[in-house]
Order: structure tokens, then sequence, then C-alpha cells
């Protein structure tokens, strides 16, 4: 039994420690910088899902889902044949789609009361991170708690649905200018992962453009005039509004706006810079 | 992990897709002797449950079993849904769960 819980310390280390995971998410970050926030997201998953992509991926360590690299998942599901011992408990969740072995070490007094309370047959929402380990892929436990609120049930899977409709066609569609954008800047923006989504593509051109620019477009076009990139003190609102021809109430609302995405910044009164100024 | 043995979100009409295999459906109690239930499906069709609920009448309780044909199933597992339940949100995800993202469950 003593060589048996020291067999899954291993487990837990090689697999779910940050060695091989943090490696493979760095390289993966530097290469697509847009999906840093992605990377570390909280997947809505059925058991289904994660056998397919387990299955169809040569890599066996690092599993991708609709494109989104998976770490931490969110399953809801039966407990099967619970068993706990001292230094944590090992169950079987049946999600109706399918069974994944999962484990839950118990460190404090806290988490044996937790696990206590859970029984075969019951319906609980677990947290975890997926980790593979000599060709097995189980589930490393974080929580899990009973479902007393049977709607979570139906709400689970609609949430694997939507999430898997966000990541397979609406993320990847945006997904694309997005990219291009990142290297187009690269040279200039130092902070570009955070960026990604705040900026708009080619803020230097004068291109003309299929869609009508924003306020906001337009007032950081204006911020990225060579003669105003200059100014120290920043560009006053007035003469913004001027260039612009826009009242002032709506134009503040744009700088609000990209003040509030980290676009521009006030740098004296009523005076506004780009960040990307220098 | 193990996905050969799935049990498919199914309501009194998507049942006759599944006859011989396990389905899961959710059905509130109306009546129920002799081990045969007689219950109130999700899109409000009348289905026979073999097995006796564990459960209150008019509760919402979830069955796993086997589909037996059109209108009835033996049922092997039973969860006590409560007496509130959202049948409406539930229909749906069976919809969607033998429609576009069949992939996802079965």
């Amino acid at each position: 039994m003593y060589s048996t819980s020291q067999f899954d310390g291993n487990a837990a280390f090689s697999g779910g420690g940050f060695m091989p995971s943090q490696a493979t998410q760095s390289t993966d970050s530097s290469s697509f910088p847009s999906r840093n926030r992605d990377a570390q997201s909280l997947l809505p998953l059925t058991v289904k899902q994660i056998n397919d992509a387990f299955l169809s991926s040569d890599d066996k360590t690092n599993l991708i889902i609709d494109g989104v690299d998976v770490n931490n998942v969110t399953l809801v599901g039966r407990v099967c044949n619970k068993a706990g011992r001292i230094t944590d408990v090992t169950f079987v969740l049946d999600d109706g789609t399918g069974r994944i072995e999962c484990n839950k070490w118990l460190q404090e007094a806290v988490d044996s009361n937790e696990v206590d309370g859970i029984l075969d047959g019951m319906y609980v929402r677990l947290h975890g991170h997926l980790k593979g380990f000599q060709g097995k892929r189980s589930l490393n436990v974080f929580s899990f708690r009973p479902v007393t609120d049977f709607n979570e049930i139906a709400s689970h899977f609609i949430d694997c649905v939507y999430v898997h409709l966000y990541n397979s066609k609406i993320r990847l569609q945006a997904g694309v200018p997005n990219q291009q954008h990142v290297t187009n800047s690269t040279p200039i923006t130092p902070t570009k992962g955070y960026q990604a989504y705040a900026v708009p593509p080619n803020p230097f051109s004068g291109q003309p453009k299929n869609a009508p620019k924003s306020v906001e477009d337009m007032v950081l076009d204006i911020l990225h005039l060579p003669t105003n990139r200059s100014r120290d003190e920043g560009v006053p609102r007035d003469l913004i509004a001027q260039h612009l021809g826009i009242p002032m109430d709506k134009l503040m609302l744009a700088i609000k706006n990209l003040i509030e995405e980290g676009n521009i910044y006030e740098a004296i009164a009523d005076h506004y810079k780009s960040i990307i100024n220098g | 992990m193990d996905t050969s043995n799935p049990a498919a979100f199914v309501n009194a009409q998507l049942l006759s897709n599944f006859i011989g295999k396990k389905v899961r459906t959710v059905v509130q109690v109306n009546q129920s002797h002799g081990g045969v239930t007689t219950a109130k499906s999700t899109d409000n069709q009348q289905l026979t449950v073999t097995g006796l609920p564990p459960v209150p009448l008019m509760n919402f309780v979830e069955v796993i079993g086997i589909a037996e044909n059109n209108n009835s199933i033996n049922a092997e597992i039973w969860t006590d849904f409560g007496n509130t339940f959202d049948t409406n949100s539930y229909n749906q995800l069976c919809l969607l769960a033998n429609g576009e993202f069949k992939g996802l469950f079965l």
C-alpha cells in the first residue's frame, strides 16, 4: 500500500508538476502570443471530448481540444468506485459520455472532510488538471463538490457545447487577424501579449479599410501622427475633437474606453498620449 | 478512460433512436406500482419506466437504463432531482446532444 501511494506521487510530480507542462506552455505562447490567456483557461469538457482528443493526438503529454491547450478542466458527473486511502482518494467519474479515472490528494483535514461527504452514485462538479502518465490519462482533482441543484448538469453540458462552438468557430475567425497583427507590431510593443486584442490592426497605416473606423481607432490614428507623437505633454482633447469633427461627449466616451483598455493615458490635464508613442 | 458505453441524453421523442442501448433522461413521476412507473418526459409525453423510483410522486428523477421500446425504459439507476427542475433546458440539451453537437457526447 505504501509503495502504491509512492508510485502515485511520482506520477503527480512528473505529469502535473511544472517542469514538462510549463516548458510546453512557454514554447507555445511564444509562437502564439495571443493565446496566452487561453492556455490558462478552465475548460468545461465532456469525457468524450477528452478521449477523442487523446486518441487523435500523437503528442501524449500535451492535449489540445478545439485549438486550445487543455490544462485545467471542469466536469460534472457521477462518482463511481470511490476508494479512499489515507493520503489520497481515487474514483471514476461517469458523466454519461464516458468514464475517467480521477485522483485527489488529501493534504489537510478539510480535504478529508470534503471527500468523506461524497459517496458512490452522487453527482459532483469537479475541477482538476488533466495529466497523462505512461499512456494513461487521468484527472488530478483540485476540488469536487456535490451537485445540489441538478440543473447544473444540463447547464454544464450546454456550457461544453458553447465553449466548443466558441473555440472551434468564433475564436478562430477572430484569431487570424490577431496573429497577423501581432507580427506587425512585434518590434514596437514589448508587451504584445496583452495588446493583441486591444490595439487595432496596423495602427500606423492610413490605408482605407473596408469597415468604417470606430471613434477609438480614429483617436489612436491622431495620437499616432508623427507631430503628435513628439509632444511630451500629449495632445489636447480640443485638438482631437477639432480634427475628428465630433462632439466632445462622443470623444470623451472613446477616450474613456481607450484609457480603460490601457491604450492611451492622460499625460497632463485633458492631454492624451498613446502608450505606444515610446 | 472509457467511452465505450455512453448513456445518451434523450427525451421521449428521441428514445426510439436508442432501442436496446443505454440512455439517460429526466422524468416527473406520475404513478408507480408493481415495479412499473409512469412518468412525464421533458417533452411532455408519457413514458413507462420499469423499476421502482426511490422518490415521492411528482418529483423529478433521472433515469439511466436501457431503452426497451418507443416509450419505455428499463431503469438501472435512479437519481432524485427534487421537486423543481428546468425541463425545458434539459429538453433543449437532449436536442443539441443528438443533433449538431452529437460528437461531444456519443
